[in-house]
C-alpha cells in the first residue's frame, strides 16, 4: 500500500509533463488513424485544397475545443451581454485582450502539435503542394526533370504518374522533406516563443516563486473547498425545501450568499502587491464587498491558468 | 511484498541517476523512431538541410525542454526584473551572478541533447543523409572524378549499393559517423569526470556534510509541500465559510509577502553560518530582520542541488 502511495505521488508531482506527453501521443494516435484511414489524396487538381483542408480543419476543431474546456473562458464571459462593465471595467480596457490572449495561448497548443506531427508525417503537405499550381513553385520542384513533372505532378503522390520510378520516387520524397523541414521549424519556433514569454512573464512577475507554488496550491484546495461546500449547502437547503413542501411547514431560515455577492465571487482575480490575498473570495471575505472595486495592478495569469471546468 | 518494497527503496534512493537513464533511454528510443519511421532522405541537393535539421533541430528542443523544466531557472528568474528599487544594482554583477546559476542548470540541461546528437550519429542514417551533399565531403571524396561522382553520392543514402561504384580511401560516411559519434561520448564523459573533480575539489564543505545536506533538502521539500497544502486547506476553509456564511473572518497567521520573498532568494553559502537553506537562515536570523540575513556569500557549484530540489511543477 505504501508503495503504491510513493508511486502515486512520483506520477502526480509530474502531472504536466505526464499531461502534456499523453497529449503528443493522443494527436500522434490521432493523425496516424486520419491518414491510413480518412485521407485519400484524390490525384487531380483538387489536391492543393483537399491537402490544406486535412491540415487545417483538425487544427482549427482542436482550437475551439480548447477554448470551450477552459473554464476562464466561460468565467470571462458568463453574464456580459447583461453587463458589459464587467469585461471592459471603467479604466482597464485592454483587461479583455489581455486575459482572452491568454486563453488563445493555451487553447493553441493542442493545433500546434497537430500541425508539427501532422507536417512530421509529410502525407498531408505532400498530397497538397502537388496540386499547387503556382508556376514558381513548379519550377523549384520539377528542377532538371522531365517535361511530364509540369504536368502530372498531381499524380505523384498516387504514383499514378507515367514518370519512371525514380523520378516520381524523388518528387516525393523532396516534397516530404520539406514538409518535415518546415515540421521541425514549426515545433522549434513554438519552443523558443513559449520558453521566451514565460521567462518574461516569470521575471515581471510581482511574487516571489515560493509563494507562487503555495498560490497554486491554495488555488486547488479552494476550489475543492467550494465544491463541497456547493454539495453541503445545495443539500441543506433542498432538503428544506422539500421538508416544508410534503409536511405543509413554515421554513426556517439559510443564510445564503446574495446575489451581489456571487457577482463578485465570480470575477477573475488580479494580484495587488500591497495586499495579501489569494483569490477573489479571500479578498472579499477580508475586505468585504467594497474591496472588489478598487484599482487593480498586476495580472497574474497562474491563479486561474490551470483551472478544469 | 517486502522484496517490492526493497526495489522501491533502491529507486528512490537513487532517484537523480534513475532519472537521468530514464531521459537518456527515452531520448535513444524516440531517436530509433524518428530514424526508421519519419526520416527519408530526399537524395538531392536539399540533402544538406535536411539531415543536419534532423540531427540539430531535436537537440535544441531539447535543450530548451531542459531549461524549462529546472526548478532553479525558475527561481532565479521569477521577480528579477530590474525594478525601480534597484537603480544601485550593476549589470556586470547581475550578469555575473545569473552566469554562476545558469551554467550548472546547462549542465543539467545538455544531457538528453547530447545523449540524442550521440545516438543519432552512433546510427548514421542522418549524418550519411547531411555529409552526402556537403561541399566539403564532395571534395575529398569526389576528388578529379567529375560530375558523375556527385550525383552518386548525393544518391547514395537511398542505395547502398552506388557506395561500390566510387572508389575512393576514405571511409564510409556510415563509419565517419560512428566514429565522430564515439568521439563525441568519449569526450563529454572526459569533461564530465573532470568538471565533476574540480567541483567536489572547490567544494566548501565536506564530503559527510554534503550528504547529510542532500537528506535534509530532500525532506525540507516534502515537508513545505505537505505544510503548504495544510495551511491552504485550512485557509480555504475559513473563506469559504465566511464567504457562506456572511461572517468576518477569523484572524488566521499566513507569511507575508516580503517574508515569501525572503525565502525565496537563490541560497547562497557561507562558512560563517550554518544554514542549509534559505528557509533555515530566516528563521534563524529573526525572521530575516537579522543584518545577518542580507550577507553575501558564494555559490559553489557543489551546492547546486539546494535549490533544485523544489518540484519539477514550478516551471509551469
Amino acid at each position: 500500500m505504501d508503495g503504491f502511495q510513493t508511486v502515486l505521488k512520483f506520477f502526480m508531482n509530474r502531472k504536466t509533463a505526464i499531461g502534456y506527453s499523453f497529449m503528443a501521443l493522443l494527436t500522434m494516435g490521432g493523425e496516424r488513424v486520419f491518414s491510413l484511414v480518412a485521407f485519400r489524396c484524390p490525384c487531380s487538381n483538387e489536391n492543393f485544397r483537399y491537402g490544406l483542408v486535412f491540415l487545417f480543419s483538425p487544427a482549427f476543431v482542436l482550437l475551439v475545443i480548447g477554448y470551450f474546456l477552459n473554464s476562464k473562458t466561460w468565467k470571462l464571459f458568463t453574464g456580459c451581454w447583461v453587463n458589459p462593465r464587467k469585461i471592459f471595467p471603467r479604466g482597464n480596457v485592454c483587461h479583455f485582450f489581455y486575459v482572452f490572449g491568454q486563453i488563445t495561448l493555451n487553447a493553441l497548443v493542442a493545433p500546434v502539435m497537430w500541425l508539427s506531427v501532422a507536417l512530421l508525417n509529410g502525407t498531408f503537405y505532400e498530397c497538397a503542394m502537388s496540386g499547387l499550381e503556382n508556376p514558381d513553385h513548379l519550377n523549384v520542384v520539377c528542377n532538371r526533370k522531365s517535361e511530364k513533372c509540369f504536368e502530372e505532378l498531381h499524380k505523384v503522390p498516387c504514383d499514378k504518374s507515367s514518370m519512371p520510378f525514380s523520378e516520381s520516387d524523388e518528387l516525393k520524397r523532396t516534397l516530404q522533406a520539406q514538409s518535415q523541414i518546415l515540421g521541425w521549424c514549426v515545433i522549434v519556433t513554438t519552443a523558443l516563443l513559449s520558453l521566451l514569454t514565460t521567462c518574461c512573464a516569470s521575471c515581471q512577475s510581482k511574487v516571489s516563486h515560493l509563494q507562487l507554488m503555495f498560490w497554486r496550491v491554495y488555488e486547488g484546495t479552494e476550489k475543492e473547498q467550494l465544491e463541497h461546500i456547493f454539495q453541503l449547502y445545495a443539500t441543506k437547503l433542498s432538503e428544506r425545501n422539500l421538508k416544508c413542501f410534503f409536511e405543509n411547514k413554515e421554513p426556517e431560515p439559510i443564510s445564503l450568499p446574495a446575489f451581489q455577492a456571487w457577482e463578485n465571487a465570480s470575477q477573475l482575480y488580479s494580484f495587488g502587491s500591497t495586499k495579501q490575498h489569494y483569490s477573489t473570495i479571500h479578498r472579499l471575505v477580508e475586505e468585504g464587498q467594497k474591496g472588489i472595486n478598487e484599482e487593480r495592478e498586476t495580472m497574474l495569469d497562474s491563479v486561474d491558468r490551470r483551472e478544469i471546468p | 511484498m517486502d522484496r517490492l518494497r526493497g526495489a522501491l527503496d533502491f529507486c528512490i534512493r537513487h532517484q537523480t541517476v534513475l532519472g537521468y537513464s530514464i531521459v537518456s533511454l527515452l531520448t535513444a528510443a524516440s531517436e530509433h523512431i524518428f530514424s526508421s519511421v519519419v526520416f527519408k532522405c530526399p537524395c538531392n541537393s536539399a540533402n544538406m538541410l535536411y539531415g543536419s535539421v534532423f540531427l540539430l533541430v531535436p537537440a535544441f528542443i531539447l535543450l530548451l525542454l531542459g531549461y524549462m523544466v529546472n526548478a532553479r531557472t525558475w527561481r532565479l528568474l521569477t521577480g528579477s526584473c530590474p525594478s525601480e528599487k534597484c537603480c544601485n544594482c550593476s549589470p556586470w554583477g547581475t550578469c555575473s551572478r545569473y552566469c554562476q546559476v545558469l551554467v550548472p542548470v546547462t549542465a543539467r540541461a545538455v544531457v538528453a541533447p547530447l545523449t540524442w546528437i550521440a545516438v543519432a550519429l552512433l546510427r548514421a542514417n542522418f549524418y550519411a543523409c547531411a555529409a552526402s551533399g556537403n561541399s566539403l565531403i564532395k571534395d575529398l571524396i569526389c576528388k578529379d572524378q567529375g560530375e558523375e561522382c556527385q550525383n552518386l553520392l548525393l544518391k547514395i543514402p537511398c542505395d547502398e549499393k552506388l557506395s561500390t561504384k566510387i572508389s575512393s580511401e576514405f571511409l564510409s560516411l556510415e563509419a565517419q559517423s560512428q566514429l565522430i559519434g564515439w568521439f563525441l561520448i568519449a569526450s563529454i564523459m572526459t569533461v564530465a569526470l573532470i568538471s565533476t573533480c574540480v567541483s567536489r575539489c572547490c567544494s566548501p564543505v565536506s564530503y559527510l556534510q554534503l550528504k547529510f545536506w542532500k537528506i535534509y533538502s530532500k525532506e525540507e521539500q516534502e515537508h513545505f509541500e505537505i505544510k503548504a497544502k495544510e495551511h491552504a486547506t485550512k485557509l480555504a476553509k475559513i473563506n469559504t465559510n465566511c464567504f457562506f456564511e456572511a461572517t468576518d473572518p477569523a484572524p488566521f497567521q499566513t507569511p507575508s509577502n516580503e517574508d515569501w520573498r525572503k525565502i525565496s532568494f537563490l541560497y547562497t553559502f557561507n562558512s560563517q553560518e550554518q544554514y542549509y537553506s534559505m528557509i533555515h537562515k530566516y528563521v534563524n536570523t529573526n525572521r530575516g530582520n537579522n543584518a545577518k540575513f542580507e550577507e553575501g556569500g558564494q555559490n559553489p557549484t557543489v551546492l547546486g542541488f539546494v535549490d533544485e530540489a523544489h518540484a519539477i511543477e514550478s516551471g509551469f
